[in-house]
């Protein structure tokens, strides 16, 4: 899984084929995270799992995300379609990423943590499981129309 | 009645002994991309093992000596070397995914982070090996095992469509979205956690510790027939709660925490409380079992005292060598490395150093001068001949398919 | 060689005594079998044509040798007396505890030095639990 970084980062003139291909895991990529956060996520809403296991599983799927957005950022495209799929892939990947961290903020409040519940609306929180779940399916979604533009599956 | 105790205790523990950090990991990945069908490797692989846990637990009962005594004057001491060089490295790598997968599942059950958790788990592995009688630490490590049974709880909870999961395996029908090669590499990645080495080293050795003599070798039989395809039934459930819950959301598995969510969502808390609890046993055991090989492998090709019923004292070389390899898996694991791909790299190369171990005992098991009138019966070695062949096949295979696929991705 | 009952038996030095495990009077492993020391008649050198014994098996820390070839001198192997060999049978019996062998001292040292110094070292794990 991450070290299908190797197999997109050659910093030489790839195949488009080849490109796209890695733009097309990088977003699969992205997409298993954000599926693994909103299950997390409605899990602890429904308390079937505890604070510490959610954050883990939150924490383990940022990683996940850092290494698919490297995946991208240090792609070479060679043609100016992959260089805008990749564009549209660094796009969809941060708004993934950016839900799954407030995801994480919201476990934070969720499991009693130091964020008061008051902090929540200016840091830009979602107040309820709901809104965060909302969030996540529209950077979902959009990585998913990313996805099928580089022809994935 | 004792004597029934036994034997469901023999049973229990090599039910609960059979899945470690490879078989959870590689079955959870395998089931999240490829659904069930690789279910028939799991089915192959215990057969296997069933066969060589079989033949290594006779070899030893019957000639009151250890495997790796027994290949190196069998093979001579170049062949037997080089079998010993291979076999103690991947040993190190398996007992460094063990401690590995101890510390992560450590994480999972508290706040703490695995890192400070990795030479916590490596010091009561060791103290566990160092004072601990070898029956106790059997039974007790096999018997909490057996708490990953709570997959297969989880699963039936799900309430999953029973025909599409047997649909996928019966025939064989992988994802489309899914490359040939990387169903074979997982196929190889799969039989090698199945078919993990050192369950034959430790089998072997164990049954010199606890003094099996002809007599023990029906309930050898027994625990080994009833005990690991039980266990193999674990393994399956552990790839279908991920087939459930995580293939249809197109989730690939790579971390432990995503291997417990579809326990979560089954049974709630109390459910996964019992698997982490479970795993922290699995994995604790599985890394003495590593432990216990590293020395015994070592000890018994150069002849050195060894045993866990022997003092420390007594076995000095071989509780050094324990302590070494310990001290080298927290190595390993403090340089931030992933467990999970650890555990990755180890099954594939248990897969490739397959052929090395099984050829002797298949050898040994059929030598008189060793095993009297218990040499190997024909329907045995017939068995024993086929998986030779296909061990030999996924040993050759493995390395290629890691390369081509780029280790699975 | 003669066994207890005074027969003699003939035994391929090759097959049944090279590589082959050496256990001490308690069963305990003391080494691998690695090469033997022969003898003329009278203890002295070896010579073509003459009879010949065994003077010695030489055990020893030759892993590297074993796996890359070469041959380590044999005057830096540790010895053990023919003479403390009681049985040859699918392992070496010998006559005497490792203890009392030159051949045993890096066990001993290991003992002595590290294990030995950890406590619970001299522990025996068979006595309760």
């Amino acid at each position: 899984m991450t070290l299908l970084a190797s197999t997109g980062c050659v910093a030489s003139r790839q195949e488009p084929g080849q490109a796209t291909a890695a733009v097309a895991d990088a977003l699969a990529e992205a997409g298993s995270a954000g599926e693994t956060a909103r299950i997390a996520v409605g899990l602890l809403d429904e308390g079937r799992v505890t604070g510490p296991v959610a954050d883990t599983v939150l924490l383990d799927q940022l990683r996940v995300l850092d290494d698919a957005e490297s995946a991208l950022t240090t792609l070479v495209p060679p043609d100016a379609a992959t260089a805008a799929r990749r564009t549209t892939g660094l796009d969809a990947v941060g708004d993934v990423s950016d839900a799954v961290v407030a995801a994480r903020s919201w476990v934070a409040v969720r499991s009693g943590g130091d964020l008061a519940p008051g902090a929540a609306e200016d840091t830009g929180v979602p107040a309820s499981a709901d809104d965060l779940l909302a969030d996540l399916a529209t950077a979902l979604d959009a990585a998913d129309a990313a996805l099928a533009e580089a022809g994935g599956p | 009645m004792k004597k029934l105790l036994a034997a469901a205790l023999g049973i229990l523990t090599a039910i609960g002994g059979f899945v470690d950090i490879g078989d959870l990991v590689t079955n959870a990945v395998v089931g999240s991309r490829f659904g069930m069908s690789l279910a028939w490797v799991v089915v192959l692989g215990v057969v296997g093992i069933v066969l060589f846990a079989s033949m290594s637990g006779r070899v030893a009962a019957v000639s009151g000596r250890a495997t790796f005594e027994i290949v190196r004057e069998r093979l001579g001491p170049r062949a037997a070397g080089a079998n010993l060089l291979a076999s103690f490295a991947i040993n190190l790598l398996t007992l460094t995914a063990e401690v590995g997968g101890i510390a992560l599942a450590l994480h999972l059950a508290s706040s703490v982070e695995p890192r400070l958790w990795i030479p916590v788990a490596a010091l009561a592995v060791w103290l566990v090996l160092w004072r601990v009688k070898f029956q106790v630490l059997e039974n007790v490590a096999g018997l909490m095992g057996l708490l990953l049974v709570g997959f297969a709880i989880a699963l039936f909870q799900l309430g999953p469509d029973w025909g599409e999961l047997l649909r996928q395996a019966v025939p064989p029908s992988p994802p489309g979205t899914e490359h040939p090669a990387s169903y074979w590499y997982y196929a190889v990645a799969l039989f090698g956690a199945a078919m993990t080495p050192y369950e034959v080293f430790f089998f072997s050795s164990g049954a010199v510790e606890e003094r099996w003599t002809a007599k023990d070798l029906g309930t050898n039989r027994v625990n080994v027939l009833l005990g690991f395809p039980l266990g193999g039934l674990l393994s399956l459930s552990i790839a279908a709660c991920a087939a459930v819950v995580l293939l249809p959301a197109g989730i690939e598995v790579s971390s432990l925490s995503q291997i417990v969510l579809p326990v979560a969502q089954a049974g709630g808390v109390l459910l996964l409380a019992v698997v982490i609890l479970g795993i922290v046993a699995a994995t604790f055991g599985a890394a003495l079992e590593t432990a216990l090989s590293s020395g015994y492998t070592l000890a018994q090709y150069l002849g050195w005292s060894w045993g866990k019923f022997r003092r420390p004292a007594r076995a000095a070389r071989f509780h050094l060598t324990m302590i070494v390899a310990l001290l080298l898996a927290v190595g390993i694991l403090m340089t931030s490395v992933d467990p999970v791909a650890v555990t990755e790299m180890s099954v594939v190369f248990s897969a490739v150093a397959l052929p090395l171990t099984y050829v002797p005992i298949l050898v040994v098991a059929n030598d008189p001068e060793y095993m009297g009138e218990h040499v190997n019966g024909r329907v045995v070695n017939a068995l024993g001949t086929v998986y030779l062949v296909i061990v030999v096949v996924a040993a050759v295979a493995a390395i290629p398919l890691m390369i081509a696929t780029g280790a699975g991705s | 060689m003669s066994d207890p009952r005074g027969e003699v038996r003939l035994v391929d030095a090759r097959l049944h005594l090279l590589s082959r495990q050496v256990l001490d009077v308690d069963g305990e492993p003391a080494g691998v079998v690695d090469d033997l020391a022969l003898a003329g008649p009278d203890g002295g050198e070896v010579e073509a044509g003459r009879d010949v014994h065994v003077d010695a098996i030489l055990v020893g820390p030759v892993l590297a040798t074993r796996l890359f070839g070469g041959r380590v001198p044999d005057s830096r192997l540790p010895r053990i007396a023919w003479d403390d060999v009681g049985h040859v049978g699918t392992a070496i019996e010998l006559t005497v505890p490792s203890d009392r062998l030159d051949a045993a001292w890096v066990e001993r040292w290991v003992r002595d030095r590290l294990i030995a110094r950890i406590p619970g070292g001299r522990h025996d794990p068979e006595a309760g639990a």
